[in-house]
């Protein structure tokens, strides 16, 4: 059944198969798309935490790594009940579409971005930030010069991100519905034709999921690494 | 001469509630080469940092003439430089780490290449432009810090203990390097240091520093035989700090040290509790045996040898006095024959020579 699975996914894969070219297509965008979100939100407050002394940082360093490990299943129920058509957001009329999806993995990914570009920034040299200053920086050139000396770590954040938006299925079925040609991803499709008992196609839709996923890691990657020759 | 810093009651408190730098007073003026020396945590580099204005302080801070205020930091502290004894390079090419503090001024390309290539010259390490910071030596990344710190050509050079980690041969040429380009240039350097060899070496000007506030403030050599207190003795390195009474006899004042040693003293006397007198190496020398009670004043002490201590251009002699040991410095060519260990020698010190603090 498992080499079945892998042959299918391969055929739908080199016979551009429309309907999991959509459902990849989508699936890149909505974990994408969050990923964006997320670093965009969590880079920036991970780095301001790291840099900024203040009283109770420990007790918010705490909830960021609560944070961390939100269960999505909760971050999933959490955004229906504000996107239903009773919530407070009701009225943007969000719910089962792509974009309530992204908000829903935004707040699953952003604390883990968040998490860990504050590890990453921690990892400098405390020292360095001030040795800037002393040499006639502002602060906000310390900072980006900082976060340029921590991009392998901030690297890292943005892939540990990707790799918890693209991999989540909870909240993306609780907040999209799994909608054929709307907000099927290919977590959801999975988790679907596992519910049919066709384990063939579910093995085929993981296979593409992995293959996706590693695509984009890899690129991340790369782009992590292209500057660390020079360190050596 | 201009006066490049000025500190009154300026104070620096950690968590709000201890202090940890207490300067009531400091002015120092354009040109002047101040080493600031004390034990481990006794302020200096906070001071330093206070100085370079990364540090939050309370009090009245003068910098170039100018009342220190929330609008005007960032631009005096342009007319400065810092350099940490971490080396604290960025990744990047040599020239890149040289070239940022320019950035950050907002100076032409054109520019920042010439007086990159400039600064690394001064520090023979132009050859090392192109390279990568993070592949540097130690004396290589230091060079290039020192560089990079001298680029803006500042008015006010902070050392914090850059040479900490750098090997004696290259530390003195490093100092030697610092000293001639501030003096040809006129800048004033502020150097941390608790190695004092380094303040001799570099200085010309002590301040000691003991939990945050200043001791004593004087040419290094004053603090070196003049100490005012037992602390800065012990921290320049004094030979012999021997524990002592003072006895007032009319107008006279008697110091006896143990084994009933006793000598007139005219010097001044520091309120202090503790008593001990100051007595450098060099202030001992051989005598002969015959000559009990000088007419000169100078006392005579007869000792045992303990050990001998070869050094460059003076020998250590470790001797022994009743329950006392004395550090002797003896040149190398004094009666060799004599310093071996359990030959009795006869030596003595001028009075005057000793400080009690």
């Amino acid at each position: 059944m498992i080499s079945e699975g892998i042959k299918q996914a391969f055929q739908l894969m080199f016979s551009f198969d429309p309907e999991i070219a959509s459902v990849m297509l989508l699936t890149l965008q909505v974990s994408g798309t969050a990923t964006v979100c997320s670093v965009a939100l969590g880079v920036p407050f991970g780095v301001w935490l790291a840099l900024k002394e203040f009283g109770g940082k420990q007790a918010f360093c705490g909830l960021l790594n609560f944070g961390m490990g939100l269960p999505p299943v909760v971050v999933g129920l959490f955004v229906s009940l504000c996107l239903w058509r009773y919530g407070p957001f009701g009225d943007w009329g969000l719910m089962y579409t792509p974009a309530a999806m992204i908000i829903a993995q935004t707040i699953i990914a952003a604390p883990i971005v968040a998490g860990l570009s504050f590890a990453a920034i921690l990892s400098i040299n405390p020292k360095l930030r001030l040795q800037l200053i002393s040499l006639g920086a502002t602060p906000w050139q310390a900072s980006r010069l900082l976060i340029r000396e921590a991009r392998l770590g901030l690297m890292a954040a943005v892939i540990a991100g990707f790799g918890r938006v693209i991999s989540e299925v909870g909240a993306s079925m609780m907040v999209g519905g799994n909608l054929k040609g709307q907000t099927r991803v290919l977590t959801t499709a999975t988790v679907m034709e596992v519910g049919k008992g066709n384990y063939d196609t579910a093995i085929a839709t993981s296979v593409v999921l992995l293959l996706g996923a590693f695509t984009v890691v890899m690129l991340l990657t790369w782009l992590q690494h292209s500057g660390k020759n020079e360190r050596t | 001469m201009m006066e490049v810093l000025s500190m009154q009651d300026v104070s620096v408190d950690r968590g709000g509630q201890h202090r940890i730098l207490n300067i009531q007073t400091l002015l120092v003026r354009q040109g002047e080469l101040v080493a600031l020396v004390g034990p481990n945590g006794a302020g200096k580099s906070t001071l330093l940092q206070t100085v370079n204005l990364l540090q939050p302080y309370q009090g009245k801070l003068r910098l170039f003439g100018d009342e220190v205020g929330a609008s005007n930091q960032n631009q005096l502290r342009r007319r400065s430089s810092m350099v940490f004894q971490e080396i604290l390079l960025l990744t990047g090419s040599v020239f890149d780490n040289v070239a940022w503090p320019l950035s950050f001024r907002g100076i032409s390309s054109r520019e920042i290449e010439a007086r990159v290539y400039k600064a690394l010259a001064d520090f023979g390490c132009d050859h090392l432009a192109q390279r990568p910071a993070k592949s540097l030596s130690g004396g290589e990344s230091q060079r290039v810090c020192i560089a990079r710190a001298l680029v803006t050509e500042p008015e006010l050079l902070l050392l914090d203990e850059p040479f900490a980690s750098l090997d004696v041969a290259m530390r003195s040429a490093m100092m030697e390097e610092i000293r001639t380009v501030a003096q040809k240039r006129g800048i004033t350097v502020l150097l941390v240091s608790h190695n004092f060899s380094d303040v001799l070496y570099f200085a010309e000007r002590a301040v000691a520093i003991f939990e945050g506030k200043i001791l004593q403030d004087d040419r290094p050599e004053i603090l070196m035989r003049r100490p005012v207190d037992e602390k800065v003795a012990r921290l320049v390195g004094m030979d012999n700090i021997l524990p002592c009474t003072l006895e007032q006899e009319g107008e006279k004042r008697f110091v006896t040290l143990t084994e009933g040693i006793r000598f007139a003293y005219r010097g001044p006397i520091a309120a202090t509790t503790s008593v001990f007198c100051c007595l450098p190496g060099d202030a001992l020398t051989l005598c002969d045996g015959e000559e009990k009670d000088p007419a000169d004043g100078r006392v005579v002490l007869e000792c045992l040898i303990d050990r001998v201590l070869p050094g460059i251009g003076t020998n250590r002699v470790l001797v022994r006095l009743g329950n006392m040991i004395l550090s002797v410095r003896l040149p190398r060519d004094c009666a060799p024959s004599q310093l071996q260990s359990g030959v009795r020698i006869c030596l003595r010190f001028d009075p005057q020579e000793a400080h009690v603090v």
